[in-house]
């Protein structure tokens, strides 16, 4: 039985360890704090519905003023970086990454890898040169292929950050959800995800960065494969708006913050500030990720470079809108204090 | 007259313009953009009909459009493209558009979401829709009955956007019930589905089935793939808005151009054919019965669009096209999607823009209109509409009835749709037991199995037994449903087993498709059983090289222990397909002891042993190729196969090597050329006295002399050194010998090569460097440098230096110290590269008012301009450019004339110049043609394809410059010049210049004069034209976009007295026998037309006459025409009028 022994060490190591080190270290977001969340679709999507910058914005505290929050997720992204490649290698990527880093000077920077690679032990998850092979060579080489490359990723984002980087957070996947037949049975791939967790966890002791624990928080380690009565998710893998809410508020407490605010704040003015991050990250959409890359940017600029002046044009844009946020959240948070 | 020449027009003095101020030009041509204008320039086939079913404000710039269940039209616009503003919302538009009281007119509206950025798709289904937005497809639904959409999720997220006319595009319901789309060359997607990762990386296609949210990648490849449709046999045609050959036959793993890393693609059904964008297939009772079955797809560019008409061919099609379904003389009418209606009328979805992209013409070009769009629809006054079933409202029973008999494919689709929404609890019983009407009883059951499917219950049991149905078309069908579960279904590999040998390959194809989706250890054993007993065309080679390929982990080892395969030829083919060194003993042995005998398979071993053997198994080779009894073209093919081995992988055969000296004594060209390169690479020193001698007999044998130079350079040492040098410096020398050695001495040394190059150069005749001594230079990283250094010393001739300017302007590696050397050495002011704006809009009214395109046709075909070389029109000509087909209807005037003048600055995607560098410092520049593991392909602007071994390779760029030379044009008159704009600028208008659909003959041979000719003639009569001569030299020459040839164009073959004749040959594949229809067009009483060696009775007067052709004998004929001159000949034609056979006309390049 060897999955249910591998299934025993994940659980294991789950319960030695726990957010203890919240505990023991400062707040997590300083004001002025320039945040950047990198990481596949988890975090890509979350621009979308906001909860997740509103929530971590919110429990920093009513002190905490002037927060910007940067999503650089990526779909399908590997801590190779292939997402990110365009026309390259995952090298490419990589430097895009470093690129995006070095304009943004991140003060903190959360990272979340390992669901796309848990899933795809058997079918490989990166185009790397002389790493494609193993990607798809099984559980146990998936993992050492994932720890080293972590590491070198964890390295990048501190060298391309510069000095005024202060916190790297290495959040875990969440757990993959069963919605029942015909979408497919996850159990399997919860345990290949438990153990990629152990490997982040071991990652982040290593570099001396806060772990936030997804996996265990929301229910990973106690799942035993039941179809979930009150999803999360809308296919087993990525979150809709509540299951952001819901994922959110258990990030915020990971990460030691105050959480509980979200639950006292007004719907409908956290809807609002949602709605300002949603308009945010819409414009940054467009600044960081704009689409016709390869006339403005790649080898067709030659031909329609002269339009990627209009590309920094976004950047006006985005701080009046960070503007509208600050006073969403003013609005928000002092409701709360009223109550 | 003034002339357009190089002093006074091209190398003037001048700062470039920005190109912001080109976009101004021509903003007179806008069309009129009244509706009467546009119904006005329509023209139709008798007894059709065309009216405005909607239009702007309600619809701007349609993209995609598909109908609901209620027979509503759905449609995405996009005033958006091509790029946001900052500023701006992401705010285009899904509109619903209805027909409410019948009378063909949209009289309803109703914009579902107004908050969409750049959406490419729009398919109604599941209760709502789905949109491609970008990066994302979305799913939206109206919960309130509004018609508006208030709720919203993610379907996919992704998608590429690194080109917003390639985006995620052309969604369509399967008749199995997944979500087929499709994505373009520039986009690179990846997806995180429940099932793992997902990447495509290029173009290709995609299904997806909403209830297990799975998405898989079904084939790769195509340019920008905007159009897919089922037939009714639920076979997949894809078209390409960028590609050119038509009609597309798709299958899984298949892979098509420019699919990154792609080592083998296939093509399209109809080469040379324009770009389409959509695709639908013709049904129903409303349209003329002819068209039944007939696939449309609109020529966006050329303002119209095409039909084709597709009968089987082995294990694909043959596509015919047939006359337009419509097409417009007006410039902004972009047909870009079409659907056939509820109503049984045509629908088409007219974007309406002048301009018709954004890779070429700027973002923010004021042209771009975004305040216009029209939705046409065209019926048949003469003939009754179809009656739009209420499918939304029909029971269980009737929409049963509607899937599963009518006639009308998009009443079946949308049944399809409405199914999905329904209980399956309740529709599966009755699918399975509902009785066929008047259809074929088994394409019945096939469709019962699709409708399984559609409600993720499919019916396996009965699609098991279609495997062995009557119909060859249900069983390929029946393949293709087990297909999608076949990797969970253990049935299948029987079932796939059981079709392998099936005596039509189309069912061989999808038995191969089904075996590749299989776990079990001899899928490949099977697989090779299709190649047995037919003759295998390309599309089901095709597949079973790429299952050899993919499970090459189930066969490779058990080869150690002998062939594992049923006889040798399913193992050469393997072993081929994996293209490593597997199995090689068992080959070699094979080859040594004869038991391959034709010539095809020979050079199907050596090549491969070339690619892969050990210097042992070349051995081998050689021993073969030095056994008595092997002939002349076996040696040549075993020869090349080891001068490839030593140049692309620096390796030689095991054993004596001198015995080649053998082959230097060889009359045969191709064995020489590689005995020579042989003797350099296995430093023969024994044989330079013999390479010597046929290098400097070079005025007597070129070709020879330039193959014993190879042979020379790369045995290399002071001896060659020195030879090189004293023929150089020898000034009573012919310039060929003296180009030859600065050429040879330039690849040994570029420096000592420059020393010699300035004063060979500087006795160029003509200034014309005609063996190419600056394209030795450019051909190797360090010869610029070399030959800049040379020419600080010293001065050119005006003439050459011009000529090197030209080619050191247009090379890959752009040496600018080299250019400017030449400029200074020929005393040359730079190049022009640019107009003025003035200069720009008065060039501009010369071609509108003053130009002549009949005269530019004249020009375009002139042998000194090379356009021909690489550019076709309509698959007529050179494939190093992009087919010019529709040029004129695509591209405003501006455009053209910058392209010709700076090739660079604007460049066709696909046509994207790469320069690969390797270890030894020598460089190739063209297009990748294909790549794998081992070796890249280049072809280069000479149409030569070089394989280079990767292993060699140092640098691998993008170049940013064209392949086309700038000053093409250079030795133009101005109103030369203004012609061949004003030609280019009416190709693919409504005109003279439109590439009719006719099949002529486009690709021809010519031969060139011959001694024995005058003398002969006289004996025998022109059937000497058809005789197998080997020194009869042919050249391609290609028909106008007329179709004829102009015979003063043929060089003038000598015949007695003041004869002259114009000889021409082409090829037909005729599979079949019976007579070939042809149409020939010319003065007949001066035509003899040859079909092999046999004349075909023409009359003795009259211009045109159709001829049937008796085959006899399938399979490739020759057709040799001969025109005698002197009477006033001037244009020939041919025809092939059989389009509805199989018959097809011959490539050049496999003539």
């Amino acid at each position: 039985m060897r999955f249910l022994f591998l299934f025993s060490i994940g659980l294991f190591t789950g319960l030695v360890s726990s957010p203890i080190q919240a505990e023991s270290r400062p707040p997590i977001l300083r004001p002025n704090d320039r945040v950047v969340l990198l990481g596949n679709t988890l975090i890509e999507r979350a621009r979308l519905y906001g909860q997740l910058e509103a929530a971590l914005s919110l429990a920093a505290g009513e002190s905490v003023t002037g927060l910007t929050f940067r999503n650089l997720g990526w779909s399908a992204d590997s801590v190779f970086g292939d997402s990110r490649s365009y026309f390259g290698t995952p090298q490419e990527g990589r430097e895009r990454l470093s690129k995006n880093l070095s304009e943004l000077k991140p003060t903190v920077a959360m990272l979340s890898y390992g669901t796309g690679e848990a899933m795809s032990v058997d079918q490989g998850w990166t185009n790397e040169k002389g790493a494609a092979a193993a990607s798809a060579a099984g559980l146990e080489q998936s993992l050492a292929l994932f720890e080293a490359s972590y590491q070198k990723l964890i390295d990048r984002v501190r060298e391309s950050s510069g000095d005024s980087l202060r916190e790297v957070v290495l959040i875990t996947p969440p757990p993959l959800e069963n919605l029942g037949a015909p979408l497919p049975d996850q159990t399997e791939n919860n345990r290949r995800i438990a153990r990629f967790r152990d490997t982040i966890r071991t990652l982040a002791e290593k570099n001396g960065l806060h772990c936030a624990d997804l996996f265990g928080a929301l229910g990973g380690d106690a799942f035993t494969g039941e179809v979930t009565k009150t999803p999360l998710t809308d296919n087993g893998v990525h979150f809709t708006s509540e299951g952001y809410s819901v994922l959110a508020r258990a990030l915020a407490k990971e990460l030691g913050m105050n959480e509980t605010i979200l639950a006292t704040a007004d719907p409908a003015a956290k809807a609002k500030l949602r709605e300002a991050i949603v308009e945010k990250n819409r414009l940054f959409f467009h600044r960081w990720r704009p689409a016709n890359e390869t006339y403005l940017f790649l080898f067709r600029k030659h031909e329609q470079g002269q339009n990627a002046k209009e590309i920094p044009m976004f950047d006006p844009l985005i701080a009046e809108q960070e503007k509208v946020i600050a006073e969403a959240r003013a609005r928000v948070l002092s409701g709360t204090t009223k109550n | 007259m003034k002339h357009f020449s190089v002093s006074s027009f091209f190398l003037v003095l001048l700062a470039t313009s920005p190109p912001g101020l080109h976009a101004q030009n021509g903003l007179r041509d806008i069309p009129d953009t009244s509706f009467e204008a546009q119904l006005e320039a329509f023209a139709l086939p008798s007894g059709a009909e065309i009216n405005l079913f909607a239009h702007e404000p309600a619809v701007k710039n349609p993209v995609h459009m598909n109908w609901d269940q209620k027979g509503r039209l759905w449609v995405v616009s996009s005033p958006l493209y091509p790029h946001i503003q900052p500023g701006e919302e992401d705010n285009d538009r899904i509109i619903i558009l209805e027909d409410t009281d019948s009378d063909g007119v949209a009289d309803k509206h109703t914009v579902f979401a107004d908050d969409l950025h750049i959406p490419t798709a729009i398919l109604p289904g599941d209760g709502g829709c789905y949109v491609a937005n970008s990066i994302e497809v979305l799913f939206l639904k109206d919960t309130d009955g509004d018609d508006i959409a208030d709720e919203r999720s993610v379907v996919l997220s992704g998608f590429g956007t690194e080109d917003t006319h390639h985006l995620v595009h052309t969604f369509r319901w399967g008749p199995e019930g997944m979500l087929w789309m499709n994505q373009s060359i520039y986009i690179h997607t990846h997806l995180e589905t429940p099932y793992g990762i997902r990447r495509l990386l290029g173009g290709g296609m995609w299904h997806y089935r909403p209830e297990t949210r799975r998405a898989e990648v079904f084939m790769k490849g195509l340019i920008n793939p905007w159009g897919h449709a089922f037939d009714q046999w639920g076979q997949s045609f894809m078209t390409d808005g960028a590609g050119g050959e038509g009609i597309n036959f798709v299958f899984p793993r298949a892979v098509f151009r420019t699919s990154p890393g792609a080592s083998r693609v296939l093509s399209g059904l109809n080469p040379g054919q324009p770009k389409h964008c959509g695709l639908e297939v013709l049904s129903g009772g409303h349209i003329p019965d002819e068209w039944s079955g007939v696939l449309a797809a609109p020529d966006f560019r050329g303002n119209r669009i095409n039909l084709f008409r597709l009968t089987d061919n082995a294990s694909a099609y043959t596509s015919s096209q047939i006359e337009d379904l419509v097409s417009s003389k007006h410039r902004a009418f972009r047909p870009i999607d079409i659907k056939m209606g509820p109503d049984g009328a045509i629908y088409i979805a007219d974007w309406y823009n002048p301009i018709i992209q954004h890779g070429e013409v700027d973002f923010r070009d004021p042209r771009r209109d975004k305040e216009h769009g029209r939705i046409w629809r065209i019926t048949f006054p003469d003939r009754p509409l179809d009656v739009a079933p209420e499918i939304d409202v029909a029971s269980d029973e009737e929409l049963v009835d509607l899937l599963l008999n009518s006639e009308q494919g998009w009443n079946r689709e949308l049944a399809t749709v409405e199914l999905r929404e329904r209980d399956p609890a309740a529709m599966l019983p009755l699918l399975a037991s509902a009785k066929a009407k008047e259809i074929d009883p088994e394409l019945f059951a096939l469709r019962q199995v699709w409708g399984s499917q559609a409600l993720n219950s499919p019916d396996l049991e009965r699609a098991a037994k279609l495997v062995s149905a009557e119909n060859h078309k249900v069983r390929a069908g029946a393949l293709r449903a087990l297909y999608y579960s076949a990797e969970s279904n253990d049935a299948a590999l029987g079932l796939a087993q059981s079709a392998i040998a099936d005596p039509n390959p189309q069912v061989r194809l999808w038995a191969v498709s089904v075996l590749a989706q299989r776990p079990e250890k001899n899928t490949v054993d099977i697989a090779l059983q299709a190649l047995e007993g037919i003759e295998v065309d390309n599309f089901l080679d095709f597949a079973i090289w790429s299952i050899c390929r993919e499970h090459a982990d189930r066969w490779v080892s058990r080869t150690e222990g002998g062939n594992p395969f049923q006889n040798l030829r399913q193992l050469l083919f393997a072993v081929r397909a994996l293209n490593q060194p597997v199995a090689v003993p068992l080959i070699t042995e094979a080859l040594r002891s004869g038991e391959f005998t034709s010539p095809d398979e020979i050079a199907n071993v050596s090549d491969w042993i070339a690619k892969v053997g050990s210097p042992q198994a070349l051995g081998t080779v050689f021993d073969s190729a030095l056994q008595e009894d092997t002939g002349v073209k076996a040696q040549a093919i075993l020869l090349d196969a080891l001068a490839s081995a030593g140049r692309l992988r620096k390796i030689q055969p095991q054993g004596d090597t001198t015995r080649l000296s053998q082959f230097l004594q060889s009359d045969d060209p191709t064995v020489f050329a590689s005995a020579a390169a042989l003797a350099g690479q296995w430093k023969l020193d024994s044989a330079r006295g013999g390479l010597e001698r046929a290098f400097l007999a070079a005025p007597e044998n070129p070709n020879r002399a330039r193959s014993a130079l190879d042979g020379l350079v790369v045995l290399g040492g002071p001896k060659t050194a020195e030879l090189l040098g004293k023929v150089a410096r020898d000034e009573k020398a012919d310039f060929l010998t003296r180009s030859l050695a600065v050429i040879g001495r330039t690849r040994m040394n570029p420096n000592e090569g420059a020393k010699l190059a300035v004063a060979v150069l500087s006795a160029a005749p003509y200034g014309k460097d005609p063996y190419g001594i600056f394209d030795a230079f450019l051909a190797n990283k360090k010869g610029p440098g070399a030959l800049t250094a040379a020419l600080s010393e010293g001065s050119l001739p005006k003439e050459i230096a011009l000529t090197g300017m030209n080619k050191a302007s247009s090379a890959a590696t752009r040496p600018e110290a080299l250019v400017k050397a030449l400029q200074k050495a020929g005393n040359l002011k730079p190049m022009k590269m640019a107009l003025t704006p003035e200069e720009m809009e008065s060039m501009m009214a010369k071609v509108a008012e003053e130009g002549d395109p009949h005269r530019g046709e004249e020009i375009y075909r002139r042998a000194s301009l090379q356009c021909v070389v690489c550019h076709a029109i309509g698959g007529a000509g050179g494939v190093i450019g992009p087919d010019m087909v529709s040029i004129g209807a695509s591209a405003p005037v501006d455009y053209l004339i910058d392209s010709l003048l700076q090739p660079s600055v604007k460049i066709k995607e696909g046509y994207h110049t790469t320069l690969v560098t390797l270890k030894n410092g020598d460089s190739f520049a063209g297009a990748i043609a294909r790549e794998d593991a081992n070796e890249i392909v280049i072809r280069d602007a000479a149409g030569t394809e070089n394989r280079i071994p990767k292993s060699e390779v140092v640098s691998n760029n993008i170049s940013p410059v064209s392949l086309m030379p700038p000053g093409l044009t250079a030795s133009l008159r101005e109103d030369e010049f203004v012609d061949l704009v004003r030609f280019l600028s009416e190709l693919g208008k409504d005109g003279d210049f439109k590439t009719p659909p006719n099949r002529f003959v486009r690709q021809w041979q010519t031969l060139m004069p011959h001694e024995r000719t005058r003398d002969a003639i006289g004996h025998q009569g022109p059937v000497i034209f058809t005789e197998a001569i080997d020194s009869y030299v042919w050249m391609p020459i290609y028909s106008e976009v007329g179709g004829g040839v102009p015979t003063g164009e043929t060089p003038d073959v000598v015949g007695r007295g003041s004869n002259r004749y114009a000889v021409l040959r082409t090829f037909v594949d005729a599979p079949d026998k019976g007579p070939l229809r042809m149409k020939l067009t010319g003065k007949l009483k001066d035509l003899t037309l040859f079909h092999g060696e046999n004349k075909v009775a023409l009359p003795e007067t009259g211009d045109e006459i159709e001829i049937l052709i008796p085959i006899d004998t399938p399979g490739r004929q020759k057709l040799t025409l001969v025109g005698l001159k002197k009477w006033g000949l001037d244009r020939v034609s041919l025809e092939l009028l059989d389009d509805a056979g199989k018959s097809q006309l011959v490539e050049l390049k496999d003539f």
